[in-house]
């Protein structure tokens, strides 16, 4: 009985240390972490529409320039090779993309990270929805070459995305 | 005696080339040269922490409960690194966010750990995990730069272009894990080579 209190004390001790430790860096952080994130949100929405000001509509938001709304912007999830992959996707009223914007994905880095460097997201600008496809399943969109994987999971969530977009912005 | 602590981890007691620890993220991590240098940074500190905190417990630490005891302090330390790194430094957490929960795993951390902190006082274990990490640097950039330069024709580090591009058709297969594998498998080699050599004489 003492040999077991003697072991499990000081490791119930640690748990507690670090649970309470971890708790309190958690609360610490947890309004900064929201802010960052909101901040990339914005900084999403105006690197797809610069210069657009925004208003939030349940789904998505709605790009206004002067008054006038240039563009719809929507956040759209797919699952990568080892996560969810969330972007960012901007679409004019004749429902061509104008840029998408990869907001959090935790891919291979070096390869299936490369989804979110404007080499690759570059190819959606301008492309109808039909379009949005990789080029082996009849599409316009190049994968990256040894992140198939990644590259299919992303324009598909981009152009299931836009498909549901289209009907509600009707 | 001391400064022997530091230098260890560099060459004599590589923890990658002569320890052969840390496979698994350098395997992950070294398809680019600043990737590599985000790992390295992200291990650097947790494991001078970890030590650090380690050696100071290690008196109280049971020996029948060690290895739970350091996995807590080193999971809890390495979550609250990515905790404040998010709030505080988001940049810096953009580019090595994926990094640092991958260091919990890097058995380097905790093969330190029950090899040296817990039995050494606290101003050498800090100098053994600066050393550690600066010798897991040493060898993530060297791996990383050939895969880099053969996989992309090019090397540019943090938008600074070192090599620009030599060759229409670098090979991928260097970007792909088999590339990694053939970079440590070939630096080994060398290594050994050196070694084996050394002793006949």
């Amino acid at each position: 009985m003492n040999r077991l209190l003697r072991i499990s004390i000081p490791l119930i001790i640690i748990c507690i240390v670090s649970g309470v430790t971890l708790t309190a860096s958690y609360s610490l952080t947890e309004e900064r972490i929201k802010a960052v994130e909101e901040r990339t949100i914005t900084e999403a929405l105006s690197s797809i529409f610069p210069g657009a000001s925004f208003t939030k509509t349940d789904d998505y938001y709605t790009a206004l320039a002067q008054g006038e709304e240039i563009g719809y912007v929507f956040i759209t999830e797919g699952k990568g090779f080892s996560g969810t992959i969330k972007t960012m996707v901007g679409m004019y009223p004749n429902d061509t993309i104008s840029r998408i914007y990869v907001i959090s994905q935790t891919e291979t880095p070096g390869l299936g990270t490369r989804i979110a460097e404007p080499e690759f997201t570059n190819q959606f600008m301008g492309k109808r929805i039909e379009d949005l496809r990789l080029r082996r399943d009849g599409g316009l969109i190049d994968a990256i070459t040894g992140a198939t994987i990644s590259s299919h999971a992303i324009t598909e969530a981009v152009r299931t995305g836009a498909e549901v977009a289209r009907n509600e912005t009707r | 005696m001391k400064l022997d602590e530091l230098t260890k981890g560099l060459f004599k007691n590589n923890p990658v080339f002569y320890l052969v620890l840390g496979l698994c993220p350098l395997l992950a991590v070294s398809t680019s040269v600043d990737n590599a240098i985000g790992m390295s940074m992200g291990v650097l500190f947790v494991l001078a922490g970890s030590n650090v905190i380690i050696s100071l417990l290690r008196h109280w630490i049971p020996p029948e409960v060690r290895i739970p005891c350091f996995i807590v302090v080193i999971a809890s330390f390495v979550t609250i690194v990515d905790l404040f790194m998010h709030g505080y430094a988001p940049e810096l957490h953009e580019r090595l966010g994926i990094y640092v929960p991958l260091i919990v795993v890097n058995c380097i951390i905790f093969a330190r750990a029950e090899a040296f902190a817990s039995k050494k006082p606290v101003s050498a274990s800090f100098l053994d995990g600066i050393g550690m990490s600066i010798g897991f640097m040493l060898a993530i950039v060297v791996i990383a730069s050939c895969r880099e330069i053969l996989s992309t024709g090019k090397m540019i580090i943090f938008g600074y272009t070192l090599i620009p591009s030599f060759t229409q058709s670098p090979s991928v297969v260097m970007l792909l894990p088999p590339g990694a594998f053939l970079t440590i498998a070939t630096i080994m080699a060398l290594i050994n080579y050196r070694h084996i050599r050394k002793e006949r004489r």
